[in-house]
C-alpha cells in the first residue's frame, strides 16, 4: 500500500517537474529571455548602418536573429501607448538605428536626446534603418 | 540666366517634392487568426511607410523577423517553419490611392481612401484592392486598413497536424501615423 503512495507521489513530481519546464522553455514571454542572454556580438550603432549599406545579404547573415550590443547617439525618442522607440544616429549619418522597447522594459526618465548609450537588442533587419528589437538597456 | 532660373525653380519644385512626402518608422502592423482552438496574435511595431500626398503613392514595408507574438514557440514556428524569414525577411506593399480627390491633406477628418497594388509576402506578389481610412488631424496623418490574407495563396503550407490551430484566413491590421514634417 505504501508503495502506491510513492509511485503516485513521484508521478506527480514528475509531473511538475515537466510542467515547469514546458512552461518555463515553451510558454515563458519572449521579451524576458533577450535581455538576460549574453551579447552575440558588440558593435557601434554606425558600424553596423554601414555593414548593412554596404552589402545588405552578408549583414542579413552575420546579423539576423542575433543578440546585439550597440553604443550609439541617441537622435530621437518616441512611443505608443505599449511601446518605446530609441532612434540611434550619428549626425553625420543619413540614417541610423531603430531601437524598439516594450512600454515595461525601458525607463523613459532615464534617457535623453544626445546622450550616448549602450542598447540590447535583437537584430531583426534593414529598412530604411537597421531595426533591433525587444531591446533593453545596457549599463 | 535662363538656366540659373531654370535651376532654381527645379530646386524649389524639388523641394516641393520632399514636403509632399510622408513617413513613418513605427507603424504598427498586426496579425490575428481566430480558430476555436487557438487563437494567435503577432505585432510589429517598426513598419516602415513612405505616403507621397501629390500622386497618392503609398508604400509599406516591414521585416517579418520584427512580429513579436506572446509565446515563443509560436514566434519561432512563424519564423522557421511558416514566412521562412530568413529566405524572406520583408514584406510589403506597394501602391496608389486611388481616389485622391476626395482626401484634403489639409483639412481635418477621416477620409476612406481606395487603395489598390501590390501585396508582397513570402517571395509571392499579388495584386490586391481594399479600402482604408486616411485620418487627418492638426497636421497629422495616420493610415488605417483592414484586410484578410489566405497563407495558401502566398505558397505558404500550414501542415495538417496545425490545421485546426492556424486559421485559413489571417487578419491583417495596419495602423500607421506619419512624422509630421
Amino acid at each position: 500500500m505504501k508503495k502506491i503512495i510513492w509511485v503516485a507521489l513521484a508521478v506527480v513530481m514528475i509531473g511538475l517537474i515537466v510542467g515547469a519546464f514546458t512552461y518555463l522553455y515553451v510558454f515563458r514571454k519572449a521579451d524576458i529571455s533577450v535581455a538576460s542572454k549574453k551579447a552575440d556580438i558588440e558593435i557601434k550603432a554606425s558600424d553596423l548602418l554601414k555593414k548593412f549599406t554596404d552589402d545588405e545579404s552578408s549583414a542579413n547573415a552575420l546579423f539576423l536573429d542575433k543578440v546585439i550590443v550597440v553604443d550609439g547617439l541617441i537622435d530621437s525618442i518616441t512611443e505608443d501607448s505599449t511601446s518605446v522607440s530609441v532612434y540611434l544616429k550619428n549626425p553625420e549619418d543619413i540614417a541610423g538605428t531603430q531601437c524598439g522597447f516594450d512600454k515595461t522594459a525601458i525607463d523613459k526618465s532615464m534617457i535623453k536626446t544626445g546622450d550616448i548609450i549602450r542598447i540590447k537588442g535583437i537584430c531583426t533587419g534593414y529598412l530604411m534603418d537597421v531595426v533591433l528589437n525587444k531591446c533593453s538597456i545596457e549599463k | 540666366m535662363k538656366t540659373k532660373i531654370l535651376f532654381i525653380a527645379l530646386l524649389a519644385f524639388s523641394q516641393l517634392a520632399i514636403a509632399q512626402k510622408h513617413i513613418a518608422k513605427t507603424g504598427h502592423v498586426w496579425f490575428y487568426s481566430y480558430t476555436p482552438m487557438e487563437v494567435i496574435e503577432a505585432h510589429n511595431r517598426q513598419v516602415v511607410s513612405i505616403l507621397d500626398v501629390s500622386n497618392g503613392d503609398i508604400q509599406v514595408i516591414l521585416l517579418n523577423k520584427s512580429f513579436e507574438f506572446k509565446v515563443t514557440l509560436m514566434q519561432e514556428h512563424f519564423n522557421e517553419n511558416y514566412m521562412e524569414t530568413t529566405k524572406f525577411p520583408k514584406s510589403s506593399f506597394k501602391g496608389k490611392i486611388t481616389n485622391l480627390d476626395k482626401i484634403d491633406f489639409k483639412k481635418d477628418g477621416v477620409y476612406t481612401a481606395e487603395v489598390t497594388g501590390d501585396l508582397t509576402i513570402h517571395g509571392v506578389t499579388k495584386n490586391v484592392s481594399n479600402t482604408g481610412t486616411i485620418e487627418v488631424m492638426s497636421g497629422v496623418i495616420t493610415a488605417k486598413a483592414k484586410f484578410k490574407v489566405i497563407p495558401k495563396d502566398f505558397g505558404i503550407q500550414i501542415p495538417q497536424l496545425v490545421e485546426t490551430k492556424i486559421a485559413k484566413e489571417m487578419e491583417i491590421t495596419a495602423d500607421i501615423t506619419y512624422a509630421a514634417n
